[in-house]
Protein backbone atom coordinates (compact mmCIF):
# COMPACT_ATOMS: atom_id res chain seq x y z
CA UNK A 1 0.00 0.00 0.00
CA UNK A 2 2.79 2.22 1.17
CA UNK A 3 4.45 2.10 -2.14
CA UNK A 4 1.91 2.24 -4.22
CA UNK A 5 0.95 5.65 -2.32
CA UNK A 6 4.67 6.98 -2.81
CA UNK A 7 4.54 5.89 -7.01
CA UNK A 8 1.38 7.70 -7.27
CA UNK A 9 2.51 10.64 -5.39
CA UNK A 10 5.74 10.77 -6.89
CA UNK A 11 4.37 10.52 -10.24
CA UNK A 12 2.21 13.76 -9.78
CA UNK A 13 4.74 15.96 -8.12
CA UNK A 14 7.26 14.93 -11.41
CA UNK A 15 4.52 16.04 -13.62
CA UNK A 16 3.02 18.78 -12.34
CA UNK A 17 6.60 20.60 -10.76
CA UNK A 18 8.57 19.58 -13.80
CA UNK A 19 11.34 17.28 -11.95
CA UNK A 20 12.77 14.22 -12.26
CA UNK A 21 12.48 11.54 -9.83
CA UNK A 22 15.99 11.35 -9.28
CA UNK A 23 15.78 15.14 -7.90
CA UNK A 24 12.97 14.69 -5.65
CA UNK A 25 14.67 14.26 -1.99
CA UNK A 26 12.33 11.39 -0.06
CA UNK A 27 13.51 12.66 3.29
CA UNK A 28 13.42 16.63 3.15
CA UNK A 29 11.05 19.32 2.35
CA UNK A 30 10.22 19.96 -1.17
CA UNK A 31 9.84 23.88 -0.18
CA UNK A 32 13.30 23.89 1.36
CA UNK A 33 14.54 21.59 -1.90
CA UNK A 34 13.11 24.47 -4.30
CA UNK A 35 10.89 22.12 -5.97
CA UNK A 36 7.93 23.75 -4.69
CA UNK A 37 6.15 27.21 -3.48
CA UNK A 38 3.02 27.98 -1.45
CA UNK A 39 0.34 27.14 -4.57
CA UNK A 40 2.50 23.65 -5.13
CA UNK A 41 1.59 22.63 -1.36
CA UNK A 42 -2.32 23.52 -2.00
CA UNK A 43 -1.80 21.28 -5.53
CA UNK A 44 -0.37 18.70 -3.80
CA UNK A 45 -2.99 18.58 -0.87
CA UNK A 46 -5.79 19.13 -3.40
CA UNK A 47 -4.19 15.98 -5.01
CA UNK A 48 -4.12 14.09 -1.95
CA UNK A 49 -7.90 14.57 -1.58
CA UNK A 50 -8.52 13.65 -5.39
CA UNK A 51 -6.33 10.66 -5.75
CA UNK A 52 -6.66 9.20 -2.25
CA UNK A 53 -10.11 10.38 -1.58
CA UNK A 54 -8.95 11.23 2.10
CA UNK A 55 -10.31 14.67 4.14
CA UNK A 56 -7.38 17.36 4.76
CA UNK A 57 -8.07 20.07 7.46
CA UNK A 58 -6.63 23.28 7.84
CA UNK A 59 -4.55 21.30 10.98
CA UNK A 60 -3.39 18.51 8.64
CA UNK A 61 -1.30 21.36 6.81
CA UNK A 62 1.74 20.93 8.99
CA UNK A 63 5.91 20.50 8.35
CA UNK A 64 4.87 17.11 10.49
CA UNK A 65 2.56 15.57 7.54
CA UNK A 66 3.85 17.79 4.70
CA UNK A 67 7.49 17.88 5.49
CA UNK A 68 9.06 15.86 2.94
CA UNK A 69 7.31 12.44 0.92
CA UNK A 70 8.07 10.29 3.35
CA UNK A 71 5.97 11.91 5.78
CA UNK A 72 3.25 12.60 2.88
CA UNK A 73 3.49 8.93 2.33
CA UNK A 74 2.38 7.87 5.54
CA UNK A 75 -0.29 11.07 6.34
CA UNK A 76 -2.24 9.56 3.52
CA UNK A 77 -2.07 6.54 4.61
CA UNK A 78 -3.10 7.29 8.48
CA UNK A 79 -6.24 9.34 7.02
CA UNK A 80 -7.17 6.38 4.58
CA UNK A 81 -7.12 4.20 7.12
CA UNK A 82 -8.99 6.64 9.88
CA UNK B 1 14.31 11.48 -31.04
CA UNK B 2 15.23 14.50 -29.92
CA UNK B 3 14.21 17.90 -32.40
CA UNK B 4 15.45 21.23 -32.39
CA UNK B 5 12.94 24.15 -32.84
CA UNK B 6 13.39 27.43 -31.44
CA UNK B 7 9.28 27.61 -30.53
CA UNK B 8 6.53 25.29 -30.56
CA UNK B 9 4.94 25.43 -34.01
CA UNK B 10 1.71 25.33 -32.70
CA UNK B 11 0.98 27.31 -29.24
CA UNK B 12 4.59 29.50 -27.94
CA UNK B 13 6.47 27.97 -25.64
CA UNK B 14 10.43 28.31 -26.72
CA UNK B 15 13.25 25.66 -26.55
CA UNK B 16 14.52 27.27 -23.41
CA UNK B 17 10.96 26.22 -21.22
CA UNK B 18 11.74 23.69 -18.12
CA UNK B 19 11.66 19.71 -19.45
CA UNK B 20 10.79 21.24 -23.27
CA UNK B 21 10.77 18.71 -26.28
CA UNK B 22 9.40 18.61 -29.83
CA UNK B 23 8.19 16.08 -32.11
CA UNK B 24 9.46 16.04 -35.45
CA UNK B 25 6.83 18.59 -36.65
CA UNK B 26 8.04 20.84 -33.75
CA UNK B 27 4.84 20.59 -31.38
CA UNK B 28 5.97 20.14 -27.60
CA UNK B 29 5.33 17.98 -25.05
CA UNK B 30 3.07 20.25 -23.28
CA UNK B 31 0.66 20.69 -26.65
CA UNK B 32 0.71 16.68 -26.97
CA UNK B 33 0.15 15.73 -23.69
CA UNK B 34 -1.22 18.46 -21.96
CA UNK B 35 0.41 17.63 -18.77
CA UNK B 36 -0.28 21.06 -17.18
CA UNK B 37 -4.18 20.60 -17.37
CA UNK B 38 -5.69 17.07 -16.88
CA UNK B 39 -9.04 16.76 -16.66
CA UNK B 40 -9.56 20.39 -17.13
CA UNK B 41 -13.66 20.45 -17.18
CA UNK B 42 -14.08 17.99 -14.43
CA UNK B 43 -12.02 20.44 -12.02
CA UNK B 44 -13.52 23.39 -12.95
CA UNK B 45 -16.72 21.93 -12.08
CA UNK B 46 -15.92 20.96 -8.92
CA UNK B 47 -13.76 24.58 -7.90
CA UNK B 48 -17.58 26.11 -8.89
CA UNK B 49 -19.53 23.92 -6.97
CA UNK B 50 -16.91 24.50 -3.83
CA UNK B 51 -17.43 28.64 -4.97
CA UNK B 52 -21.37 28.56 -4.68
CA UNK B 53 -21.28 26.40 -1.74
CA UNK B 54 -19.08 28.83 -0.18
CA UNK B 55 -20.72 32.13 -1.31
CA UNK B 56 -24.24 30.28 -0.15
CA UNK B 57 -22.70 29.72 3.27
CA UNK B 58 -20.69 32.93 4.09
CA UNK B 59 -22.55 36.01 2.44
CA UNK B 60 -23.66 39.22 4.35
CA UNK B 61 -22.16 37.54 7.65
CA UNK B 62 -19.54 40.79 7.80
CA UNK B 63 -18.76 44.34 6.82
CA UNK B 64 -18.05 43.19 3.01
CA UNK B 65 -18.10 39.73 2.21
CA UNK B 66 -14.74 39.84 0.04
CA UNK B 67 -11.56 41.80 -0.69
CA UNK B 68 -11.21 42.33 -4.42
CA UNK B 69 -7.23 42.56 -5.58
CA UNK B 70 -7.91 45.20 -8.34
CA UNK B 71 -5.47 46.01 -10.36
CA UNK B 72 -7.17 48.08 -13.00
CA UNK B 73 -6.10 45.65 -16.10
CA UNK B 74 -8.41 43.97 -17.68
CA UNK B 75 -8.86 40.80 -16.35
CA UNK B 76 -9.26 42.15 -12.75
CA UNK B 77 -11.81 44.50 -14.14
CA UNK B 78 -14.10 41.77 -15.58
CA UNK B 79 -13.93 40.03 -11.89
CA UNK B 80 -14.79 42.90 -10.18
CA UNK B 81 -17.79 42.95 -12.64
CA UNK B 82 -18.35 39.26 -12.21
CA UNK B 83 -18.24 39.65 -8.22
CA UNK B 84 -20.99 42.28 -7.97
CA UNK B 85 -23.29 41.93 -10.77
CA UNK B 86 -23.58 38.33 -11.29
CA UNK B 87 -22.35 36.63 -7.88
CA UNK B 88 -24.03 39.80 -5.89
CA UNK B 89 -20.85 40.07 -3.43
CA UNK B 90 -20.40 42.75 -1.13
CA UNK B 91 -16.70 43.49 -2.46
CA UNK B 92 -13.94 46.27 -0.92
CA UNK B 93 -12.22 46.73 -4.18
CA UNK B 94 -8.18 46.68 -2.46
CA UNK B 95 -5.18 48.40 -5.68
CA UNK B 96 -1.18 47.97 -4.77
CA UNK B 97 0.18 50.84 -6.32
CA UNK B 98 3.87 50.23 -7.02
CA UNK B 99 4.76 53.17 -8.30
CA UNK B 100 4.44 51.97 -11.89
CA UNK B 101 0.84 51.83 -12.42
CA UNK B 102 -0.38 53.72 -15.78
CA UNK B 103 -2.56 56.76 -15.03
CA UNK B 104 -4.84 55.39 -16.98
CA UNK B 105 -5.63 52.34 -15.17
CA UNK B 106 -6.27 54.41 -12.18
CA UNK B 107 -8.30 56.70 -14.20
CA UNK B 108 -10.36 52.70 -14.93
CA UNK B 109 -10.25 52.13 -11.11
CA UNK B 110 -12.17 55.11 -10.23
CA UNK B 111 -14.46 54.92 -13.21
CA UNK B 112 -15.20 51.08 -12.77
CA UNK B 113 -15.44 51.38 -8.83
CA UNK B 114 -18.02 54.27 -9.10
CA UNK B 115 -19.90 52.36 -11.65
CA UNK B 116 -20.65 49.70 -9.65
CA UNK B 117 -20.78 51.46 -6.57
CA UNK B 118 -18.30 50.14 -4.68
CA UNK B 119 -15.83 51.07 -1.87
CA UNK B 120 -12.05 51.43 -3.32
CA UNK B 121 -8.72 51.30 -1.38
CA UNK B 122 -5.07 51.81 -2.78
CA UNK B 123 -2.01 51.13 -0.72
CA UNK B 124 1.25 52.77 -1.80
CA UNK B 125 4.39 51.60 -0.25
CA UNK B 126 7.01 54.07 -0.31
CA UNK B 127 9.18 54.82 -3.37
CA UNK B 128 12.36 53.65 -1.93
CA UNK B 129 11.31 50.24 -0.42
CA UNK B 130 9.02 49.46 -3.31
CA UNK B 131 12.38 50.40 -5.94
CA UNK B 132 14.45 48.43 -3.41
CA UNK B 133 12.46 45.78 -3.70
CA UNK B 134 11.77 45.41 -7.32
CA UNK B 135 15.87 46.21 -8.03
CA UNK B 136 16.67 43.36 -5.77
CA UNK B 137 14.18 40.61 -7.52
CA UNK B 138 15.32 41.84 -10.73
CA UNK B 139 18.83 41.03 -10.45
CA UNK B 140 19.27 38.58 -7.68
CA UNK B 141 17.73 34.77 -7.78
CA UNK B 142 15.18 35.50 -5.28
CA UNK B 143 12.57 33.05 -6.29
CA UNK B 144 12.62 29.16 -7.74
CA UNK B 145 13.73 28.99 -11.45
CA UNK B 146 10.80 26.76 -11.01
CA UNK B 147 8.07 29.37 -9.35
CA UNK B 148 9.00 31.53 -12.39
CA UNK B 149 7.80 29.72 -15.25
CA UNK B 150 4.48 31.23 -14.82
CA UNK B 151 5.80 34.95 -13.98
CA UNK B 152 8.80 36.88 -14.08
CA UNK B 153 10.28 37.43 -10.61
CA UNK B 154 9.52 41.04 -10.58
CA UNK B 155 5.56 40.57 -10.74
CA UNK B 156 6.31 37.88 -8.28
CA UNK B 157 6.91 40.32 -5.68
CA UNK B 158 4.20 42.45 -6.17
CA UNK B 159 1.85 39.51 -6.47
CA UNK B 160 3.63 38.71 -3.01
CA UNK B 161 2.41 41.58 -1.45
CA UNK B 162 -0.61 41.97 -2.59
CA UNK B 163 -1.55 39.08 -1.72
CA UNK B 164 -0.35 39.56 1.72
CA UNK B 165 -2.59 42.82 1.97
CA UNK B 166 -5.33 41.93 0.90
CA UNK B 167 -5.01 38.91 3.75
CA UNK B 168 -4.19 41.31 5.92
CA UNK B 169 -7.19 43.08 5.17
CA UNK B 170 -9.11 40.08 5.02
CA UNK B 171 -8.46 39.15 8.63
CA UNK B 172 -8.64 42.53 10.30
CA UNK B 173 -11.96 43.20 8.70
CA UNK B 174 -13.34 39.30 9.41
CA UNK B 175 -13.88 38.90 5.68
CA UNK B 176 -14.77 34.95 4.66
CA UNK B 177 -12.94 35.67 1.09
CA UNK B 178 -10.19 37.32 -0.98
CA UNK B 179 -10.57 37.57 -4.77
CA UNK B 180 -8.47 37.66 -7.52
CA UNK B 181 -8.38 38.04 -10.95
CA UNK B 182 -6.14 35.40 -12.47
CA UNK B 183 -7.14 33.27 -15.21
CA UNK B 184 -5.96 29.53 -15.98
CA UNK B 185 -2.07 29.52 -17.26
CA UNK B 186 -1.56 31.88 -14.98
CA UNK B 187 -2.31 29.64 -11.82
CA UNK B 188 -2.77 25.97 -11.61
CA UNK B 189 -6.06 24.14 -11.74
CA UNK B 190 -5.61 23.36 -8.00
CA UNK B 191 -5.48 27.34 -7.34
CA UNK B 192 -8.73 28.44 -8.61
CA UNK B 193 -10.09 28.06 -4.99
CA UNK B 194 -8.10 27.41 -1.97
CA UNK B 195 -7.96 28.12 2.07
CA UNK B 196 -5.27 30.37 2.77
CA UNK B 197 -3.54 28.95 5.47
CA UNK B 198 -0.40 31.22 6.77
CA UNK B 199 1.98 29.21 8.14
CA UNK B 200 1.70 26.86 4.92
CA UNK B 201 2.55 30.17 3.00
CA UNK B 202 5.08 31.18 5.91
CA UNK B 203 7.24 28.31 5.16
CA UNK B 204 7.20 28.17 1.02
CA UNK B 205 8.20 31.66 1.63
CA UNK B 206 11.01 31.64 4.22
CA UNK B 207 14.36 30.83 2.07
CA UNK B 208 12.97 33.64 -0.81
CA UNK B 209 12.08 36.19 1.94
CA UNK B 210 15.20 35.55 3.66
CA UNK B 211 17.10 35.94 0.24
CA UNK B 212 14.84 39.36 -0.54
CA UNK B 213 16.01 40.76 3.54
CA UNK B 214 19.44 40.24 2.72
CA UNK B 215 19.30 42.27 -0.73
CA UNK B 216 16.53 44.86 -0.48
CA UNK B 217 16.60 45.60 3.71
CA UNK B 218 14.84 44.53 6.16
CA UNK B 219 11.66 46.62 5.75
CA UNK B 220 10.48 43.54 3.35
CA UNK B 221 8.91 41.62 6.60
CA UNK B 222 6.34 44.48 7.21
CA UNK B 223 5.04 44.08 3.49
CA UNK B 224 5.58 40.42 3.23
CA UNK B 225 4.52 38.90 6.79
CA UNK B 226 1.71 38.77 9.10
CA UNK B 227 2.14 40.41 12.82
CA UNK B 228 1.89 38.53 15.53
CA UNK B 229 -0.52 40.46 16.89
CA UNK B 230 -2.82 39.94 13.97
CA UNK B 231 -2.27 36.50 13.55
CA UNK B 232 -3.47 35.94 17.27
CA UNK B 233 -6.93 37.53 16.17
CA UNK B 234 -7.35 34.62 13.67
CA UNK B 235 -10.61 32.55 13.86
CA UNK B 236 -10.31 31.46 10.55
CA UNK B 237 -8.68 32.03 7.28
CA UNK B 238 -10.20 33.52 4.49
CA UNK B 239 -10.50 31.65 1.05
CA UNK B 240 -9.19 32.82 -1.99
CA UNK B 241 -11.08 32.94 -4.83
CA UNK B 242 -10.08 32.84 -8.71
CA UNK B 243 -13.89 33.77 -10.03
CA UNK B 244 -12.27 34.24 -13.66
CA UNK B 245 -11.10 30.65 -14.24
CA UNK B 246 -14.87 29.52 -14.32
CA UNK B 247 -15.53 31.79 -17.17
CA UNK B 248 -14.51 30.77 -20.77
CA UNK B 249 -13.83 34.31 -22.48
CA UNK B 250 -11.92 35.61 -25.22
CA UNK B 251 -9.61 38.86 -24.16
CA UNK B 252 -11.98 40.69 -26.57
CA UNK B 253 -15.24 39.62 -25.57
CA UNK B 254 -13.51 40.77 -22.04
CA UNK B 255 -12.57 43.97 -23.23
CA UNK B 256 -15.90 44.34 -24.96
CA UNK B 257 -17.89 43.90 -21.86
CA UNK B 258 -15.84 45.98 -19.35
CA UNK B 259 -15.54 48.58 -22.61
CA UNK B 260 -19.36 49.24 -21.83
CA UNK B 261 -18.72 50.12 -18.06
CA UNK B 262 -16.00 52.92 -18.78
CA UNK B 263 -12.72 51.03 -18.98
CA UNK B 264 -10.32 51.81 -21.40
CA UNK B 265 -6.98 50.37 -22.50
CA UNK B 266 -3.50 52.49 -21.31
CA UNK B 267 -1.55 52.87 -24.22
CA UNK B 268 1.96 53.15 -21.83
CA UNK B 269 2.22 49.32 -21.50
CA UNK B 270 3.17 46.18 -23.16
CA UNK B 271 1.49 43.68 -25.22
CA UNK B 272 0.81 41.92 -22.34
CA UNK B 273 -0.50 43.92 -19.32
CA UNK B 274 -3.15 46.44 -19.21
CA UNK B 275 -2.18 48.37 -16.32
CA UNK B 276 1.44 48.05 -15.51
CA UNK B 277 4.69 49.69 -16.64
CA UNK B 278 6.84 48.09 -15.13
CA UNK B 279 5.78 44.70 -17.23
CA UNK B 280 7.74 45.43 -20.26
CA UNK B 281 10.89 45.91 -18.36
CA UNK B 282 10.02 42.74 -15.88
CA UNK B 283 9.79 40.63 -18.70
CA UNK B 284 13.05 41.75 -20.71
CA UNK B 285 14.80 40.56 -17.40
CA UNK B 286 13.21 37.35 -17.16
CA UNK B 287 13.96 36.65 -20.80
CA UNK B 288 17.76 37.93 -20.00
CA UNK B 289 18.05 35.29 -16.98
CA UNK B 290 16.04 32.06 -17.97
CA UNK B 291 15.76 32.42 -21.85
CA UNK B 292 12.23 32.98 -22.31
CA UNK B 293 9.54 35.47 -21.67
CA UNK B 294 7.33 34.80 -18.56
CA UNK B 295 3.76 35.04 -20.30
CA UNK B 296 4.38 31.99 -22.87
CA UNK B 297 3.00 29.78 -20.75
CA UNK B 298 -0.26 31.56 -20.06
CA UNK B 299 -0.49 32.65 -23.60
CA UNK B 300 0.09 29.20 -24.86
CA UNK B 301 -2.94 27.80 -22.38
CA UNK B 302 -5.27 30.23 -24.00
CA UNK B 303 -4.29 28.94 -27.40
CA UNK B 304 -4.69 25.60 -26.73
CA UNK B 305 -8.10 26.58 -25.49
CA UNK B 306 -9.11 28.34 -28.56
CA UNK B 307 -9.31 31.41 -27.00
CA UNK B 308 -6.37 33.32 -28.81
CA UNK B 309 -4.63 32.73 -31.83
CA UNK B 310 -0.84 31.52 -32.12
CA UNK B 311 -0.14 35.03 -33.76
CA UNK B 312 -2.04 37.71 -31.31
CA UNK B 313 0.23 35.88 -28.64
CA UNK B 314 3.14 35.95 -30.43
CA UNK B 315 2.46 39.68 -31.32
CA UNK B 316 1.54 40.53 -27.37
CA UNK B 317 5.24 38.55 -25.99
CA UNK B 318 6.87 40.76 -29.29
CA UNK B 319 5.38 44.18 -28.21
CA UNK B 320 7.79 45.27 -26.08
CA UNK B 321 8.69 48.81 -26.00
CA UNK B 322 12.49 49.76 -24.93
CA UNK B 323 11.44 53.08 -24.31
CA UNK B 324 9.67 51.66 -20.94
CA UNK B 325 12.34 49.65 -20.33
CA UNK B 326 14.87 51.72 -20.14
CA UNK B 327 12.84 54.40 -18.13
CA UNK B 328 12.08 51.89 -15.57
CA UNK B 329 16.13 51.41 -15.73
CA UNK B 330 16.77 54.91 -15.09
CA UNK B 331 14.57 55.38 -12.37
CA UNK B 332 16.34 52.31 -10.48
CA UNK B 333 19.39 52.76 -11.01
CA UNK B 334 20.30 49.56 -13.25
CA UNK B 335 23.23 49.81 -15.38
CA UNK B 336 23.67 47.39 -19.31
CA UNK B 337 26.71 45.94 -17.22
CA UNK B 338 24.25 44.87 -14.68
CA UNK B 339 21.68 43.16 -17.25
CA UNK B 340 24.89 41.21 -18.78
CA UNK B 341 25.35 39.51 -15.19
CA UNK B 342 22.09 38.13 -15.15
CA UNK B 343 22.61 35.15 -17.96
CA UNK B 344 22.82 32.16 -15.97
CA UNK B 345 21.59 33.12 -12.16
CA UNK B 346 19.60 30.50 -12.02
CA UNK B 347 21.15 27.72 -12.78
CA UNK B 348 21.38 25.59 -15.83
CA UNK B 349 18.71 26.65 -18.18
Amino acid sequence: MLENIKKLLLEFICRNFMVDENDVPQDRSLVDAGIIDSIGLIEISNFMEKEFNIMIDEEHLTRENFGSVEKMVNFIKRQMES
Amino acid sequence: MKHSYERCTRCILSAAFPRIEFDENGVCNFCRETILYTNETDSIEKARKQIENLLKKNKGNSEYDAVMCYSGGKDSTYTLMLAVKKYGLRVLSFTFDNGYISPTAFENIRRVTNYLGIDQFTFTPSKKNMNAIIKASALNPIYNARTLTRISAVCNSCISIVNMTALKIAIEKKLPFVLAGFTLGQIPLNGIVFKNNYEFLKESREAPLKRLREKAGEFVDSYLTLPDSLISEIDSYPHTINLLCLEKLTEEEIISSISEIGWIAPGDVDGCSSNCMLNSFSNMIHCRALGYNPYELELSHLIRKGLMTREEALAKISDQPVKQQQAVMKELGITENELDTLNGIYGKK
